[in-house]
């Protein structure tokens, strides 16, 4: 991998973070505000069912989640394990893909009703 | 030279500041090849000063006037900031990046290229953008700051070095660094 590449994923990196930073607070904080008092199973589903802000937020923390986290694995990899080279990115970039069809199935699963 | 267990520019340390009840322990600095008792090879250091391409390249000859540089430009004060390395290796000693992989270049290096980044006069800039970028450049630096903390002269190559990475990554988005 060359070093611009590297240079690029580092910034995508950091990108993915700030975006991260923003999702994590907001679905933290509306999920305290929306329990204060009890939420069942139906009453979750009846809220984000067709609703495009939901989906659409929730399509964007999974996908800054698939860039940012194996871009961090492999860092791991290459300082505690000594692990690089392309058999490394191509098993990060599976992990990405898992994780992008992982997210959409559950965000689709409470927008689409799945 | 580490003075128990911290790297120090050990020639101008004064004992009573480091030593703990009265008891010094030495060792030669960390991260690079031991040659003999107290002696580190310092060979990789410097050879990382050469792989961020830290050598100064002009344009002028001997024949052309003086460069005029403002000394209170931004570019001059960054470099300023960081111009006064004495190549002593105590943040490469203190740094845990260098520890955890050995081909990353160390603050010295790093800062070395960060002064001349901001040298007006050289004309290396993009050659050496391409040397530091990436994973054993400016990117591996986890902003520890133990090398900032360490410098015996007050410098903080951890500012130079997190630039660094804003510069080249930026570059490297737009298809500069090739």
């Amino acid at each position: 991998m060359s070093a611009a590449t590297q240079a690029r994923l580092w910034y995508l990196q950091r990108i993915s973070a700030m975006i991260l930073a923003l999702c994590v607070v907001v679905h933290i904080v509306t999920i305290v505000y929306a329990v204060r008092g009890g939420l069942s199973g139906v009453e979750i589903l009846a809220r984000t069912r067709g609703n495009a802000v939901f989906a659409a937020f929730y399509v964007l923390f999974v996908v800054s989640a698939a860039i940012h986290a194996p871009i961090g694995l492999a860092r791991i990899a290459e300082e505690w394990l000594q692990w690089r080279g392309r058999w490394l990115n191509g098993l990060l970039l599976v992990f990405a893909l898992v994780l992008v069809a992982v997210g959409l199935s559950a965000v689709w699963g409470l927008y689409g009703g799945g | 030279m580490t003075v128990n267990g911290v790297a120090r520019w050990t020639c101008r340390t004064h004992v009573s500041k480091v030593a703990v009840d009265g008891v010094l322990e030495l060792a030669p600095l960390s991260n690079l090849p031991m040659i003999k008792d107290l002696a580190s090879d310092m060979a990789p250091f410097f050879d990382k000063w050469a792989g961020a391409k830290g050598q100064f390249k002009g344009e002028r000859s001997r024949h052309d006037d003086f460069a005029s540089v403002q000394p209170d430009s931004v570019k001059r004060k960054a470099a300023d900031a960081g111009i006064e390395c004495i190549g002593c290796g105590v943040c490469y000693a203190s740094c845990d990046t260098v520890t955890w992989r050995p081909d990353y270049l160390g603050p010295a290096a790093l800062n070395r290229a960060w002064t001349l980044v901001n040298d007006e006069r050289d004309v290396a800039g993009n050659e050496r953008m391409r040397a530091i970028a990436g994973d054993a450049g400016c990117h591996a630096c986890h902003t520890h700051t133990s090398c900032s903390e360490r410098c015996p002269k007050g410098i903080a190559p951890t500012l130079g070095i997190s630039a660094l990475k804003r510069l080249t990554a930026r570059a490297a988005m737009r298809g500069e660094l090739g």
